[in-house]
């Protein structure tokens, strides 16, 4: 019976092989980013903190540690782009640095956290009945704990085996264990609902296996909520290392972060303010990058996006109105 | 219903036990106080620094499942919440502490809450407009600045504005000046030092509503049910009033009761920044006093107020929402 080959539907592939443009879904993806200019700029300035946190040292002949006596709290000067701390340290070394730091744990507690939350809600709705209840409880139960004062005493006073660690390798480990929790419920609640489609139904009546309906039919379905949340929690990451450094409970000094440099020069805003915008101007420029990106991921993931081009776009805004 | 809400209660309580617990192990176990005495000038010697500890009830030679057992067994019979390394009681504390950071917050909850709801609705209605577009880019930009440095930005601004002036307006850090007459004088002294934090977590607190509020009404504007109260001729504002308003003001009732837990991490940073001695900056100088019943202490009340919040909202959504139903 299952032999049977449906002559029109043979009919069809083989139209669709010499014919017709089939255009991959990755160049669809791809060209729907591309289309939306906010996003597209979001990226470039994104790629360029990039490249500047990895190669951004060679603009400068200084580094983090090294003290110019004769340069002590001075303003930008063609010497130190971008002047010097009030210890006589280069800043462009340090931002090049603090910018690493950050964009390091953004991306690690992002990544990361968007594959334990996937993992995790899946696995929820898969097995569902006792082992889900025992998962959800235990994900409340994380969502209770207040994560500022987990952050707090890890960082801060951390046992002896804490203490060896860098604190931002800490602080990552800290962020992530409390940053999965809303996009694992979330994605638990969205595949519950996709397995009752009718599609996922009859793919399983059809005796297409588990696997290949998580990866044909799910995987995409949640895919753009996953892609989303990535660039999302890459800047909550930021944003968090940001706040927690800044009050003085995440990264310590003398490791360096945007949030460290930022909170370090509050002291001294009106004496040596290049001290504090800088580093505040790179961290907008950061997450500001993100944000705009966000808007266009949505937009070429979504499998249900309106988003077809700027000739339809506009009749539907007229629409709307 | 009244049964559900007993039940859920019975399961957060089992959860905050386990969190509080879980957070006085990990408590005992990195905080160290006995190391903060060392600092001390004269120098206390190892001895003494056990024995003082000891009639606190912090003995440090003790494991920590044993301490554990003797601090929960004050919690249970005395509701004692046991006492920080000098010798501050922390029930006596907290109740000071509460109502400090209640103070701060009861005004810029009540007024976040109605600007982010009030504006969502005004751009929801004038969609892709210039002042749609102007309030919910103001949103956006908020969400990309972290707290702290927003209320310390809004700091130095009140700053500029008392240097402008020649003098001191607005009081940037502190509850209220010692030594004030009562009266007059002592309330312009408390709108001077509630001005500053109220202003700064309100302008940086309506945006995540804002947003949430403009979105859920966007997506009920075009639904059937709007388009027949249009029909039946009611005027647009109307028909958004009465019927799209309510449906879409559900997931907003619920967040508005998760954001009490939210509001209460928030804290940490107004209250750090602004110096107002609440229970968030108590928390964070009681890790930097290495205090493991604040700490503790700090934890569990944290987790009760999420729980209070997670049931608020099971409430609200069924008196916000006819189609749910408690069985």
């Amino acid at each position: 019976m299952t032999n049977i080959i449906d002559p029109i539907a043979e009919l069809d592939e083989a139209r669709v092989e010499n014919q017709d443009v089939v255009i991959a879904k990755s160049r669809i993806i791809f060209r729907r980013f591309m289309r939306n200019r906010t996003a597209v700029a979001g990226l470039f300035i994104f790629l360029a903190l990039f490249l500047f946190s990895w190669v951004g040292g060679f603009l400068t002949p200084w580094d983090k540690e090294t003290i110019d006596p004769f340069n002590i709290g001075m303003g930008p000067s063609p010497e130190h782009f971008l002047g010097t701390s009030q210890a006589g340290i280069d800043l462009l070394a340090m931002v090049v640095e603090g910018t690493r730091i950050s964009i390091l744990i953004g991306v690690i507690v992002g990544g990361l956290s968007v594959l334990i939350s996937a993992i995790y809600g899946c696995s929820m709705a898969f097995f569902g009945g006792k082992v889900d209840s025992v998962m959800l409880f235990i994900l409340e139960a994380l969502i209770m704990m207040p994560a500022i004062l987990v952050v707090a005493v890890a960082t801060g006073s951390g046992g002896d085996g804490l203490r060896a660690l860098p604190s931002w390798l800490l602080l990552i480990v800290v962020l992530l264990v409390f940053s999965w929790m809303g996009t694992a419920r979330l994605v638990r609640s969205l595949s519950m609902s996709l397995m009752q489609r009718d599609y996922v139904k009859a793919a399983k009546y059809m005796g297409i296996p588990s696997m290949k309906i998580v990866r044909r039919h799910l995987v995409p379905n949640i895919g753009s909520l996953l892609v989303l949340d990535f660039t999302r929690g890459v800047t909550g990451a930021v944003l968090a290392e940001v706040a927690f450094s800044f009050i003085g409970i995440g990264i310590k000094a003398p490791d360096i972060s945007l949030g460290v440099l930022i909170g370090q020069s509050t002291g001294q805003v009106s004496s040596f303010p290049w001290m504090f915008w800088v580093p505040l101007t790179v961290m907008f420029l950061l997450t500001g990058s993100l944000a705009m990106m966000n808007d266009g991921l949505r937009d070429a993931f979504d499998p249900s996006s309106s988003s077809i081009g700027s000739a339809k776009s506009k009749t539907a805004k007229k629409k709307t109105r | 219903m009244l049964k559900y809400l007993l039940k859920r209660s019975g399961i957060y309580l089992v959860m905050i036990f386990l969190t509080t617990s879980a957070g006085y192990f990990l408590a005992v176990s990195s905080l160290k106080p006995a190391l903060l005495e060392q600092e001390k000038i004269p120098r206390p010697s190892p001895e003494q620094v056990t024995n003082s500890f000891r009639l606190l009830g912090l003995d440090p030679t003790k494991n920590p499942w044993e301490r554990y057992v003797d601090w929960l067994g004050g919690v249970i019979t005395r509701w004692d919440w046991g006492r920080s390394p000098n010798g501050a009681y922390v029930n006596a504390e907290f109740t000071d502490r509460v109502m400090v950071s209640t103070r701060l917050f009861i005004a810029s909850i009540i007024l976040t809450l109605v600007i982010g709801v009030a504006l969502g609705v005004y751009s929801a209605a004038r969609q892709y407009k210039f002042q749609d577009r102007a309030i919910t880019s103001y949103s956006y930009l908020v969400h990309i600045l972290p707290a702290p440095i927003a209320y310390f930005l809004v700091q130095l601004g009140a700053i500029n504005i008392n240097e402008a002036l020649g003098q001191r307006i607005f009081f940037v850090t502190g509850i209220s000046t010692p030594g004030i007459d009562p009266g007059w004088p002592a309330f312009v002294d408390l709108v001077a030092h509630y001005a500053v934090p109220t202003f700064a977590m309100t302008v940086f607190g309506w945006a995540g509503y804002q947003i949430a509020q403009r979105q859920y009404l966007l997506d009920n504007v075009n639904a059937d049910f709007v388009r027949t109260a249009r029909a039946k001729g009611l005027t647009r504002n109307q028909a958004i009033t009465r019927h799209a308003l309510r449906v879409s003001f559900i997931p907003v009732a619920q967040s508005i009761a998760f954001t009490i837990p939210a509001i209460f991490t928030g804290g940490f940073f107004a209250e750090a920044i602004f110096a107002w001695p609440g229970v968030g900056l108590w928390s964070i100088q009681s890790i930097g006093m290495q205090d493991v019943n604040v700490a503790t202490a700090m934890l569990a009340y944290g987790s009760v107020i999420f729980a209070v919040g997670a049931i608020l909202a099971d409430f609200a959504t069924t008196i916000v929402d006819p189609r749910v139903r408690v069985q």
